[in-house]
């Protein structure tokens, strides 16, 4: 194990069956398994049995002291099943994971609040499953309740807390643990913005201190905050590991991809005067392209064939990014636009002139309406899928900050006395 | 950094960056732990003092917990054994139920005395199952030392059946007992009842999890088996009845707990066999508890 690894996962393999009789017969077999000692087949491929398949595939990557990485993936990427191994609460079918030092984890908040107890005794008990001992608790005891902003609260029973108490009390609890290494499964989206802030300040403290977290969320906008690094899942395979900024607009192209396809199952039984036919992003002269940084132009070309006349034509449009839903809308209204559109096919282009939209995937979703609101044609969703990888040369050396959804334009002032 | 090491080896030496951060370092792989059974068996008592603070605090999370969400407080544990020995006392004194007694003792005794073990022997059997099913969550998320839970358990059973004993001191007060210095036996030989029956049930507990057949099993079969117990009735001596005394495991450290406490003998000779099975038994069931957790998280859903 090197040095400053905190650390270190070696091909692990984790098998899952999600047929319920099957898996509590493998349970079985795999108690009986573990009681005679006999191990499993040499080669992951040969070790599935019937209804198994591989929750996480040959996974390795290392943390080392200090370092915040987040684990980020579509449902069932098997991002969870990895932390369960890290945690050591099931072990990996194959591969290794080596660890150095105490291992803290907020899974679930609270896990083991017992409601008529209260605070008080809560914090005790839950520090206790957590791992600290009794003089350790003592001496974080204030600092945990003041933490949880609970005040004199903190006497009365946990059942009449509100979630969100519960929850502080939780992450208090959990924060001052001083682990070396922080394992936390979305536990950060709870808790209004004020503590939420005040956690990630808290997590920002560990990591200076040497602490090492790994991090599962969904909410991929709030990393930037706090992880330097992420790791991307999908299907059992770490399909990116590395750079924040390039590992969630992969993981948002990941995304948007899904949403592609549902929305390509919902949009099929189009047999309508007029069907959006081609979506697709190019550059200023034509060309197809779909990375984009930001700052350049995008254009929207739209290809509309229509069976029957179409008089007084609108599109709308909407832009959207997997993970924070419509960012804008347009409609060819807006410029007070109509097309008479004949049977045949039409060419259409939305000029989007210095992209103001930071690092991320996004797509669009598309609306062919008649003259009336009602009068509906047809819907195409998360089509004209494009990313942007980054900003414009020029504007990355002003400092333009490169965590967010959008750029807007802002000048700065000092004033006089 | 500079020095190799092996990367199928679990018991690699301890890496250079070891001494440097003086961190232990622990290794979950795929080999199953039972290679090496010495060290099995001291990681399970290892993890059993680690966890040692955190059983307490369970415990005494539970006796609070329970106080504080009922009225009657202590008298529930009285209950069970209380109400079970007032019926079958009735339906003695009514004459519906005519069973030979052992001479020398109260029947109202004997079977009071027998009820409360009894109780002990099958709340120590399906602890371990009640113990994970109660805290399903905390284990299928939480990694701690989960021997402590045991403990716990184990400790719930043990206050009880101590709490219910006090019942027997009204009740020898009244009715009287035959008393001997093989009295200050029974406690030990019911602490090996309550170890033996925990053995079973840890060694229940593993398919008790997966299937729920078990427990429906029990809840089915425990009556019967209550009535098989030399509990309301003297033991059967002519054979086949006699054989029972034998085969039903919940018969021999029974009877002679309560026989050493209120007849002064020991009541049955198995009870020698299984009172020297009962502790290593136990120990193995710690070690199937240990060995079968990891692959029962897997397959919880909560």
């Amino acid at each position: 194990m090197s040095h400053d690894n905190v650390l270190e996962v070696r091909s692990v393999w984790k098998k899952y069956c999600r047929q319920l009789k099957r898996a509590m017969w493998y349970g079985v077999c795999d108690v009986g398994r573990q009681l005679t000692g006999k191990r499993n087949n040499a080669i992951p491929a040969e070790a599935l049995r019937p209804g198994e398949f591989y929750a996480v595939r040959n996974a390795s990557f290392d943390l080392p002291r200090g370092q915040c990485v987040g684990l980020i993936g579509p449902n069932g990427a098997g991002k969870s099943t990895m932390l369960k191994v890290i945690n050591g609460l099931i072990r990996p079918d194959f591969g290794e994971v080596r660890i150095r030092g105490r291992v803290g984890a907020l899974i679930e908040l609270g896990t083991g609040f017992n409601p008529i107890l209260s605070g008080r005794e809560n914090v005790y008990i839950n520090a206790a499953v957590l791992g600290l001992k009794k003089r350790e608790i003592d001496r974080v005891y204030d600092q945990i309740v003041d933490f949880a902003e609970l005040g004199d609260v903190i006497n009365d029973p946990i059942r009449t807390y509100s979630s969100g108490m519960r929850v502080r009390l939780g992450f208090s609890v959990a924060a001052h643990l001083q682990p070396d290494l922080l394992i936390m499964d979305e536990v950060l989206a709870v808790g209004d913005i004020g503590f939420r802030m005040k956690c990630f300040q808290h997590l920002n403290q560990l990591t200076e201190k040497g602490v090492s977290i790994i991090l599962v969320t969904h909410a991929v906008g709030m990393l930037p905050r706090v992880a330097s690094r992420v790791v991307v899942f999908d299907r059992g395979n770490i399909v990116f590991d590395g750079d924040l900024e390039q590992g969630i607009s992969l993981y948002e192209q990941k995304l948007s991809a899904k949403i592609e396809q549902r929305a390509e199952k919902v949009s099929v039984n189009s047999q309508t005067e007029g069907a959006i036919e081609t979506v697709e992003t190019c550059d200023e002269h034509g060309q197809p392209k779909s990375d984009f940084r930001t700052g350049e132009k995008l254009c929207l070309r739209i290809g509309i064939r229509c069976r029957e006349a179409i008089p007084k034509a609108r599109i709308n449009v909407s832009l959207s990014s997997p993970t924070t839903e419509v960012i804008t809308t347009t409609a060819t209204v807006q410029q007070g636009l109509r097309f008479d559109l004949n049977p045949g096919l039409h060419q259409f282009l939305l000029e989007f002139e210095n992209l103001p939209l930071l690092v991320g995937a996004y797509f669009f979703n598309l609306s062919l309406f008649g003259e009336e609101m009602d009068d509906f044609h047809h819907r195409r969703m998360a089509v004209g899928t494009f990313r942007v990888v980054g900003v414009d040369a020029d504007s990355g050396k002003l400092g333009n900050t490169v965590s967010g959804i959008v750029r807007i334009p802002n000048r700065w002032k000092k004033l006089e006395g | 950094m500079s020095n190799p090491r092996t990367e199928s080896s679990v018991t690699a030496e301890l890496p250079a960056g070891w001494p440097a951060l003086g961190l232990p370092e622990t290794v979950y792989d795929a080999e199953p732990e039972i290679a090496h059974p010495l060290r099995l068996l001291g990681n399970v008592f290892r993890s059993a003092w680690e966890g040692r603070e955190l059983a307490w605090r369970l415990f005494v999370r539970n006796v609070r917990g329970m106080y504080r969400q009922t009225a009657l407080g202590l008298l529930w544990i009285f209950l069970p054994p209380l109400a079970n020995t007032a019926i079958w006392v009735f339906l003695r004194a009514q004459r519906v139920l005519d069973f030979d007694f052992p001479s020398g003792v109260h029947p109202t005794v004997y079977i009071l005395t027998g009820m409360i073990l009894w109780q002990a022997f099958i709340d120590a059997l399906q602890m371990p199952l009640n113990t994970l099913n109660q805290n399903r969550s905390m284990i299928s998320k939480l990694n701690f030392p989960r021997e402590a839970l045991l403990a716990e358990g184990l400790g719930d059973v043990l206050f009880n059946t101590l709490v219910r004993l006090l019942l027997l001191l009204p009740a020898l007060f009244i009715y009287g007992a035959n008393w001997s210095w093989a009295a200050l036996l029974a406690p030990l030989v019911a602490l090996l009842m309550v170890l033996f029956a925990t053995g079973l049930g840890l060694l229940l507990m593993p398919i008790g999890s997966l299937y729920q057949d078990v427990s429906r099993f029990l809840s089915v079969g425990l009556p019967f088996w209550m009535i098989l117990t030399p509990i309301i009735y003297a033991p059967p001596t002519g054979f086949p009845g006699n054989l029972l005394n034998w085969l039903n495991p919940a018969s021999p450290l029974l009877m002679c707990a309560r026989d050493l406490l209120l007849l002064g003998n020991c009541g049955n000779p198995a009870a020698l066999w299984y009172g020297l099975v009962a502790i290593p038994l136990f120990l193995f069931g710690l070690v199937v508890y240990r060995l079968a957790l990891p692959a029962l998280i897997e397959r919880m859903t909560s």
